[in-house]
């Protein structure tokens, strides 16, 4: 171990892009490598997908990689990765055939989103994060977990805890499901595909029975959920592909007209887009969302906008208007 | 030698190492890097030893014994990831909850989720219906998710800033006005809110905490004096969830002010509860009276207009005056 370095290196490692941190690669490598000696032969897109590269960025990886070794640097010190036919094989891996632990800023980031979904098991997940954490850093952890808030979880916990379950086991589940609609407590089976986030909502995302096709529950308006002896198979790639949160016929955008005052507030609200600046600093903004929750958007924003189209939400807006207007005379 | 790979090299070494490694051994091996008797060589490795930590990989240096020489090495135990052993719905919870915060495209430390949300396979020894529900949370969070890329990037720079406890310089658009603002600011925390990300921290030019949306920020700065060491403490007591909890109408913007709200029944668990966990509540013929404390009573008046007719503001006086006046201003320009 004492001979100092006596081979010349294969040839100068080509540099990381120059505007990267040098550590992005070295995180990126230090999953990459592990990652390859568990799925030899993996196609080099398949990978560079895995790591959020590009195929030229991961292949540049590789090259750095093959300079990458240890004293006393004989062949076999080298950390040896290959491209063969488009597969990545690793021959020799030097130790690095696990990823490292998380750091504190990966464990605190997915202990914030855990906590802002919730669940029973939120307890346990983040304890088993902080424990991934190497000793020294755990005290960053706690005092970095308490920097990111990312919401309050939107349901009871026994029901997440089940949904959580359920979506983990393919078990189907019985809902007690509020219906904004109509108003009402509605009975639903459905196969639960997945949890998902819009516009600051979490959604259940699954296969309902009666309706026969996949449906989006607001978590907030599910009231009780009873998991059936029954399993699922749960959906393909493919059909993973087609899924939608929302049914793509939800109607014609609605338009609003926001006063210059109300213009940074408005479009700093997520689903807002923006239709076209007027020259007072007003705007025209546009949401998908329904002549109700548009009428409730425009009215939020105290007298600064009204809803201008289509003629039917329009006249919604004016209606709400003059019924509120009545409570004060 | 380039940064990078020194690094690799330094933890392949000190992984394959049966024993501690000395220092002199080290300065053998990297005679490039750390050679000389100077303190620069060694505050070179300890810089590196830090970048390693950084990255998850814990150097430590033992002291040496019979046994035992002195020197670096890396605990095995301490460097591989772990099995989490979590049960499949608690795995499930980490795989949805970090893909669909991810797919948002506006998340703070967003890239470190992406690495944490690779390690995860390595984490758990069957995530098989947990991996195929990220997948699908992932497609679904994303569409038709256009992230503002400012606010992508002030999420980056204060996630980095918050973590260093660095003083940030902002510049900010104002509500109300279209002026701007310039402030020096303490980042506390990153809170989200209605599905739109703030920064909370000590203002310096209003002397107290406060919170930015981050859509209004117009250009930030974050000190580059001394990265590794921090400007300020946080102060004690502080809670962002506190914070992030605060209710439009509880904003610090004149004295307390009590204001009654009528709802007509039957009022939906979710209309009720919109009205925060600080309020009395009183049934009365046909719907539910509501009281709470103000401090910005115009947060409180938007609140009850965007509930339309079925809500109503009994009193202060002034406040019931004000809703009918934007109200009949809002009629006028309808008719």
């Amino acid at each position: 171990m004492t001979a100092p370095r006596s081979r010349p290196r294969p040839g100068p490692a080509p540099a990381a892009p120059s505007r990267a941190d040098p550590r992005d690669r070295l995180r990126r490598v230090l999953f990459l490598v592990p990652y390859a000696v568990r799925h030899p032969g993996s196609p080099v897109k398949e990978l560079a997908r895995r790591c959020g590269c590009t195929e030229k960025e991961l292949l540049e990886d590789l090259d750095f990689l093959l300079n990458v070794g240890s004293p006393p640097f004989a062949p076999d010190d080298f950390l040896d990765v290959y491209v063969e036919g488009d597969r990545v094989h690793v021959a020799l891996h030097q130790s690095f055939s696990r990823p490292p632990r998380f750091t504190e800023s990966e464990a605190a980031a997915l202990a914030a989103a855990a906590q802002a979904l919730g669940g029973e098991g939120r307890e346990r997940a983040v304890k088993a994060l902080r424990d991934s954490v190497p000793k020294d850093r755990r005290k960053s952890f706690d005092e970095l977990s308490q920097r990111i808030y990312a919401g309050a979880p939107p349901a009871p916990d026994s029901v997440l805890g089940r949904l959580e379950r359920a979506i983990a086991e393919r078990r189907t589940v019985r809902l007690a499901y509020h219906s904004a609609s109509r108003d009402a407590e509605t009975d639903r089976v459905v196969h639960p595909y997945t949890l998902a986030q819009r516009f600051g909502h979490w959604y259940l995302y699954g296969h309902d029975r009666q309706r026969e096709r996949p449906l989006a529950f607001r978590v907030d308006r599910i009231r009780g959920c009873q998991p059936l002896a029954e399993r699922f198979e749960p959906p393909g790639e493919a059909e993973v592909g087609r899924m939608h949160l929302f049914s793509q016929a939800s109607g014609e955008p609605v338009r609003i007209r926001i006063a210059p005052g109300a213009t940074g507030w408005a479009l700093a609200r997520p689903g807002i887009r923006l239709v076209r600046r007027g020259e007072d600093g007003g705007a025209v903004v546009e949401v998908l969302a329904g002549e109700e929750w548009a009428t409730r958007f425009a009215l939020s924003l105290g007298g600064q906008a009204e809803v201008i189209a289509p003629a039917a939400a329009r006249r919604h807006f004016a209606e709400q208007v003059k019924r509120t207007l009545s409570r004060y005379g | 030698m380039q940064k990078d790979q020194r690094l690799l090299d330094l933890a392949a070494l000190l992984l394959k190492a049966a024993e501690p490694v000395s220092w002199r051994e080290i300065q053998e091996q990297f005679p490039e890097d750390y050679a000389g008797t100077g303190d620069a060589a060694i505050r070179k490795f300890e810089r590196d030893k830090a970048d390693l930590l950084e990255l998850g990989i814990p150097v430590r240096y033992a002291a040496g014994d019979e046994d035992l020489p002195a020197g670096y090495l890396i605990d095995k135990d301490e460097f591989y990831l772990p099995d989490l052993r979590l049960a499949p719905e608690d795995l499930a919870l980490l795989y949805v909850a970090g893909s669909a915060a991810l797919a948002q495209g506006t998340f703070p430390y967003a890239r470190d989720l992406a690495h944490a949300l690779n390690k995860l396979s390595f984490a758990a020894s069957a995530p098989g219906a947990s991996e195929t529900a990220a997948l699908a949370a992932r497609r679904l969070s994303a569409e038709d998710v256009e992230p503002p890329p400012a606010v992508v990037r002030w999420l980056e720079e204060l996630s980095r800033a918050v973590a260093q406890r660095k003083r940030v310089h902002l510049r900010y658009k104002r509500a109300e006005r279209p002026e701007e603002r310039e402030r020096d600011v303490d980042p506390y925390g990153l809170f989200q809110k209605g599905g739109a990300w703030y920064l909370a921290g000590y203002c310096h030019l209003r002397k107290d905490l406060r919170t930015f949306h981050l859509s209004r920020v117009v250009s930030l700065t974050v000190n580059p004096a001394a990265p590794r060491t921090p400007d300020f403490a946080v102060r004690p007591g502080f809670s962002l969830a506190a914070l992030a909890a605060r209710e439009p109408w509880e904003f610090q913007v004149h004295p307390p002010q009590s204001c009654r709200v009528r709802l007509d029944g039957p009022v939906s668990d979710e209309v009720l509860a919109s009205f925060g966990p600080a309020k009395r509540v009183e049934e009365v013929a046909g719907g539910l009276v509501v009281e709470l404390e103000a401090t910005n009573a115009e947060g409180l008046l938007r609140h009850v207009l965007s509930l339309s007719g079925g809500a109503e503001i009994l009193s202060p006086r002034p406040l019931r005056e004000r809703a009918r006046e934007v109200l009949s201003a809002l009629s006028r320009g309808l008719s």
